[in-house]
């Protein structure tokens, strides 16, 4: 389990986080939800001890970060490093003994290409097999079905089942509300730095109609297309 | 038609960025200004006074500074934004300054063909495109514990020949002094590897605490190090077994200086190592002893700043 409480993050007077409250329990995906720079990222790295902030993250863990799998937004590659290579430092980083990469490649990449000139969805499913590999107890991925292929979007929705059912916690972040429908247990709706609301699996369609209407409402007409 | 408008702004970009490194560096852009030309021309003395091959060596490094330039992804920018006129202007006036330190200096040293000659290269070089991306798989030793060695010698596998190759010669002609420079420039180039700060998702991923990941990142360089030093090690040793001891002494001494800037670049982590650490750096060469006080210290300061994403 993790307790997050009174979590607030500011990067200088631009405050992002702002007492944020959260618990995750083990066997649960949890979306959140938020228009760009809400702050998800930024809680996102807070959770990973990758960020300094006011408050406390309790978990059951005694180092929440070697047990936690980041794959973060836009996945960074070193220029010359092959896709092997990359899973390689990854899993020596968590004293993995990993080295079946073969056989555990399941979306079929080309590992012994540099991993630089993967598309990226390609980077994004390097990125996320890497963090499968080290065999973590709590998922933090963000935007993971960005610029993946229906294909791989089946997979890593199959991918997210199979963890929940082996207990452990999933944070998801997405801009596609049918990939959270799909997976998540519940969703955090964060506006400016604040959680405004939680929407329990049952109530999905409903959060859905509502998010349309708020967001688009007459905007589409403002643009005039004829 | 050229737009002369839009290539003199792009010139003024680059000058406005090379003041923004500059003082991102820690200095003020004169003095940065003043600084590289003395060390461009110390080094260079210091490179003729040394061997008699520092005409080749001058060379390859001009060329090499130019080779960067013509990396297709930078290149296919500037095709996007002018057109061929304008796009063959500026990288000519690009290279051809690049290359004009060297030029001046040469024609100092009265080798004028070889100014004429490396002037004409660097121009050539405009119409050559090189992808930094290729899908050859350069092959490296060090696929086993990425990730510094694998980029770093795919990145300067041709320095290493050149190193190796430096090697052969000092050997061939006798030169013991050409083999000690050619040990201590593959060490130098172990060193660069080290230079800039990874994405720090990179330091967070390692399970290990702050000192198991230093003392891992030093384990790797020591070894990796010294399989790249050992041809040139192996073939001094042979040919001039009489100064065994100063080859080991260099060796040892370069393996210090590798230590201390791997530390030094995680004292300022996840920052780039700028000028207070370079300043400490450039002391200790002068001074080796100062190592012993600079190695404690830097390791310190790296604790410090890794304590807060691994600890």
């Amino acid at each position: 389990m993790i307790q997050i409480q009174n979590l607030s993050k500011a990067f200088g007077a631009n405050e992002v986080l702002k007492n944020i409250s959260l618990t995750l329990r083990s066997g649960n995906v949890y979306g959140i939800v938020g228009e760009n720079g809400s702050g998800k990222t930024t809680l996102f790295r807070c959770i990973a001890g990758l960020e300094k902030y006011q408050g406390t993250i309790k978990s059951d863990f005694e180092k929440l970060k070697n047990h936690l799998g980041f794959l973060q937004t836009d996945p960074y590659f070193f220029p010359k490093i092959t896709g092997r290579e990359y899973l390689q430092l990854l899993s020596i980083a968590r004293n993995s003994k990993t080295t079946d990469f073969d056989s555990r490649n399941i979306f079929e990449l080309p590992l012994n290409q540099y991993a630089i000139t993967y598309s990226t969805g390609m980077k994004k499913k390097l990125a996320l097999t890497a963090v499968l590999m080290q065999e973590n107890d709590i998922f933090i991925l963000d935007e993971p079905f960005n610029g993946v292929d229906i294909h791989s979007n089946i997979i890593i929705t199959g991918i997210i089942h199979k963890l929940k059912a082996l207990g452990k916690i999933i944070v998801i972040s997405s801009h596609i509300f049918s990939t959270l429908n799909d997976t998540c247990d519940e969703i955090h709706l964060l506006k400016d730095g604040v959680f405004t609301k939680k929407v329990l699996k049952e109530e999905f369609p409903q959060l859905e109609q509502e998010m349309k209407d708020f967001v688009i409402g007459n905007k589409i007409e403002k643009l005039k297309l004829r | 038609m050229i737009n002369k408008r839009a290539i003199q702004y792009y010139f003024s970009l680059q000058y406005r960025m090379l003041n923004r490194q500059l003082s991102d560096f820690g200095l003020h852009p004169l003095a940065g200004y003043i600084l590289s030309v003395a060390a461009f021309i110390g080094l260079s003395v210091y490179l003729f006074l040394k061997t008699e091959f520092a005409m080749y060596i001058y060379y390859l490094l001009a060329i090499g500074f130019t080779y960067m330039l013509s990396e297709s992804g930078r290149n296919g920018f500037l095709k996007t934004c002018f057109n061929a006129d304008e796009y063959y202007k500026i990288r000519i006036i690009e290279n051809a300054l690049l290359v004009l330190p060297f030029v001046a200096f040469l024609t100092y040293k009265s080798a004028f063909l070889p100014a004429i000659l490396l002037l004409v290269s660097a121009i050539l070089l405009v119409f050559l495109s090189i992808r930094s991306t290729l899908n050859f798989t350069i092959p490296t030793p060090f696929s086993n514990k990425p990730f510094e060695f694998i980029v770093g010698f795919r990145n300067t596998f041709y320095a290493f020949v050149l190193a190796y190759f430096l090697t052969i010669m000092a050997v061939t002609v006798g030169n013991f002094n050409l083999g000690i420079f050619a040990l201590l420039f593959v060490l130098m180039i172990c060193m660069t590897f080290y230079s800039n700060p990874e994405s720090e998702f990179y330091v967070w991923i390692f399970s290990s605490g702050t000192r198991g990941f230093l003392l891992h990142k030093i384990k790797i360089a020591l070894l990796y190090s010294t399989i790249l030093c050992l041809p040139v090690v192996v073939g001094l040793g042979v040919f001039f077994p009489e100064n065994i001891a100063a080859i080991l002494g260099f060796q040892s001494l370069g393996y210090l200086y590798l230590v201390a800037v791997i530390l030094a670049k995680y004292s300022t982590f996840p920052n780039k190592i700028n000028l207070p650490q370079i300043l400490v750096i450039a002391f200790s060469i002068s001074f080796p002893p100062l190592l012993i006080g600079v190695i404690p210290y830097f390791y310190i300061q790296s604790a410090k700043k890794l304590n807060e994403i691994l600890e």
